[in-house]
């Protein structure tokens, strides 16, 4: 391999310091290659959405059949786990006091007794200090209740019917959908900083002005910064790809190949913020507090987290104009759905005209700042 | 080093270290600009109800009752239907993201129905976000119910069992109850962690970490004089999600402002910790910054039960997010603010607050002297 005939030797030499420099520190090794695989061991079992482990109390006599076969259908389901509560003190303080999320209050009479009469009113107290929690708890309980409902006194099927399937992950598991998420969601993180604290650091330290003197030109010096962080997150790219799918069972049904080519324009782009945000800072913590004034907004408006159909039409403009929204929806597409052409050549072509004006704005920045 | 602690010299350094921030506006704006973007997203972008969920349509019935099924389903609110002249079509929809479910009438559906029998639709939805799965099949359940009694002409019937719940605390599901007290946590770990993990790897980086050392004073009195100004920076943040979250969202109240400060100094002096820790490990900003986002400010927004109740996680994750100090202080912020907790009620997290604070600042302070002393 003999670049030096192709490039400037002054350029290689520059590009092996970057490496050696990024390297060199063994504690930096830890961060590139080992912390995205624990995080993507650790957010992706964690992170979940679905409500379980719900503390139920309940209060009814116990020669009442029907409120005892919900409370012991509840707590089988998998849902639910038994709360304490001391008799002789209030329901309400059982909740207040973190001992049960949710208490089922039979009616005086007897459950059993008043769906004999016709009808019972059951009261549910729930927790509702966490919103998504206290939703699922009032559906799972409803859907419970109609269950044994159904059995004691059998009520007609209605007419119209639906046969519902669920396409792409049948089993409905959090970790398919959310590992593509937390993977863009390093690659980001990992890349803006890195780069961004990188150019940075020069100019705090004074070594920007002797690179900047050194026989090369601007754009040389720009690619010797950039270069290094592209071809280190290009390898953590397949690096953390292959935990979610060995790991995960999260399915690759699309072109393997396609995805890296997305992720090389969305490293590209992502580099070339980390530089743009760099010539706007003097010091390592203004290039920190700047990359934070882009993350922290792309991350959450990037439809990870939160639907971006949700979003109030105001921030609805912030999505889009967010590449990583575009990596994410390409990375689901891809992985889950087996890449349809429509959505995959649209976002990728946005994602490169992002990626082509970031670099030319970033090189047009930086040469201004360096002359 | 053997003269006393003097708390003048911690003085000068934090007017030292005030003058510092004062010089570099930008930081200092965008450490207020910061919580005021995030109070903005999270207070504006997340609606945990959906509304509006895009359903690609076939009906290969064309019927009145094939299109009274329609009807129930664009009146509920939820649905916004698109039709198409192919099933196929529809499911191209699902593959391409442009619709979350999609519905196929059989040709004889109306005819079926007509006839007394069961009108049997295919219901097609997009598993691959589950969180959505679950809200689109209860939507489902209910059109289905308004749909049999629309066409049939019978009023639907009362189920045996009603439920009067009560949402306690929180009676409308307003979803920016839940996330705004929440949000402090998360405000204080880019504050604290963040800015101090650099502003002390920054002296060691370039080297007047030594020249302070070499000065008269006490390790002890650097550390805190460094750490002080942001102390009050971190508690001016806080005092604004505060106002933000009163007065912008008229979020109650209810516990005292005592238990709550309490708590917030606790939480505040804990993440300063982990900040200094991490500086005196990693020497580097760079580094520093990895490590504080890593052990700090991810744990803070995904594992600290946030937006993910740490309840649905695995056994291990359950005992494992102890050991994140914004777990506690997550909930000491949303039980003083919707359920007006007081120290009897939220004994167990504050121990714990104070345990992991205790821990952290020995450690960190010990790390640091060793560094230090020759």
């Amino acid at each position: 391999m003999n670049l030096s005939k192709i490039i400037n030797p002054t350029l290689t030499g520059f590009i092996r310091k970057e490496f050696a420099q990024v390297l060199r520190d063994p504690k930096m090794k830890i961060i590139l290659f080992l912390i995205p695989v624990v995080q993507m061991m650790l957010f992706g079992v964690a992170i979940s959405t679905e409500v379980k482990n719900i503390r139920i109390a309940a209060i009814y006599q116990p020669s009442d059949t029907a409120a005892r076969h919900i409370h012991e259908r509840a707590l089988a389901s998998g849902w639910f786990i038994p709360g304490k509560g001391q008799p002789g003190s209030e329901p309400l303080d059982w909740i207040r006091s973190r001992n049960a999320d949710v208490v089922f209050v039979a009616p005086q009479e007897g459950l059993t007794a008043a769906l004999q009469r016709g009808g019972a009113k059951v009261q549910l107290l729930i927790d509702a200090t966490n919103v998504i929690q206290a939703q699922q708890v009032e559906g799972y309980l409803q859907g419970i209740a109609s269950e044994v409902m159904a059995e004691e006194t059998p009520v007609p099927r209605l007419p119209i019917q639906f046969d519902t399937r669920v396409l792409y992950n049948p089993a409905m598991i959090t970790a398919v959908f959310m590992i593509p998420g937390v993977m863009s969601m390093i690659i980001t993180v990992l890349t803006i900083i890195l780069t961004s604290m990188s150019l940075a650091r020069e100019k705090e330290l004074g070594t920007f002005e002797m690179l900047i003197s050194a026989p090369v030109t601007t754009g040389e010096v720009l690619l010797g910064k950039t270069l290094p962080y592209v071809v280190l997150a290009m390898i953590d790219v397949p690096l953390i790809m292959s935990v979610a799918v060995l790991a995960f069972q999260v399915p690759m049904k699309g072109a393997v190949l396609v995805l890296l080519l997305a992720a090389f324009v969305f490293v590209c782009t992502t580099v070339s913020m980390g530089i743009l945000i760099s010539t706007v800072s003097r010091t390592q913590q203004q290039a920190m507090m700047g990359s934070f004034l882009f993350l922290l907004p792309a991350v959450l408006l990037s439809g990870i987290m939160f639907p971006v159909e949700n979003m109030p039409a105001g921030l609805k403009v912030f999505a889009y104009i967010n590449p990583l929204k575009y990596f994410v929806s390409l990375l689901r597409n891809i992985m889950l759905k087996g890449g349809d052409f429509q959505v995959v050549a649209l976002d990728l072509l946005v994602l490169t005209v992002m990626g082509a004006l970031a670099v030319f704005f970033s090189v047009r920045r930086f040469r201004h700042r360096v002359s | 080093m053997t003269s006393p602690f003097r708390i003048r010299r911690v003085a000068s350094i934090a007017r030292k270290e005030v003058f510092h921030i004062l010089r570099d506006p930008f930081t200092l704006a965008m450490a207020l600009l910061l919580p005021a973007i995030l109070v903005a997203i999270f207070g504006l972008a997340i609606e945990f109800n959906m509304r509006d969920v895009s359903v690609a349509v076939y009906d290969a019935d064309r019927s009145p009752e094939s299109r009274g099924l329609l009807r129930a389903f664009s009146s509920s609110g939820y649905f916004r239907l698109k039709g198409f002249a192919a099933a196929s079509e529809t499911l191209r929809e699902l593959d391409g993201d442009r619709a979350k479910a999609a519905l196929i009438i059989p040709p004889r559906f109306g005819h079926e129905l007509g006839a007394g029998r069961e009108g049997l639709t295919q219901v097609l939805v997009d598993g691959a976000d589950n969180s959505t799965v679950g809200v689109i099949l209860g939507y489902l359940r209910g059109v289905q119910a308004v749909a049999a009694s629309e066409l049939l002409g019978k009023p639907p019937q009362p189920a045996a069992i009603q439920f009067r719940t009560r949402f306690l605390f929180n009676p409308e599901l307003n979803s920016r109850w839940f996330v705004v007290p929440g949000l402090i946590a998360v405000v204080v770990a880019i504050l604290s962690i963040l800015l101090t993990a650099m502003t002390v790897a920054r002296e060691w980086e370039t080297g007047s970490m030594e020249l302070l050392l070499s000065t008269p004073v006490h390790p002890i009195e650097i550390i805190l004089g460094k750490l002080a100004p942001y102390i009050v920076l971190d508690l001016a943040a806080v005092v604004f999600v505060y106002l933000i979250a009163r007065a912008g969202f008229e979020i109650p109240f209810r516990g005292s402002h005592f238990v709550f400060l309490i708590g917030t100094l606790l939480f505040i002096s804990t993440y300063l910790a982990q900040g200094l820790l991490i500086s005196v490990v990693t020497r580097k900003q760079q580094l520093a910054m990895q490590f504080a986002i890593v052990s700090g400010l991810l744990p803070t927004l995904l594992l600290s039960g946030f937006i993910f109740p740490i309840t649905s996680m695995p056994v291990f994750f359950q005992y494992f997010t102890s050991i994140l100090p914004a777990k506690w202080f997550m909930m000491i912020s949303r039980d003083v603010f919707l359920k007006g907790a007081g120290f009897s009620e939220l004994a167990v997290p504050f121990l714990a607050l104070i345990f992991l604070n205790l821990f952290l600042v020995s450690v960190a302070t010990r790390r640091f002297k060793k560094d230090v002393e020759p």
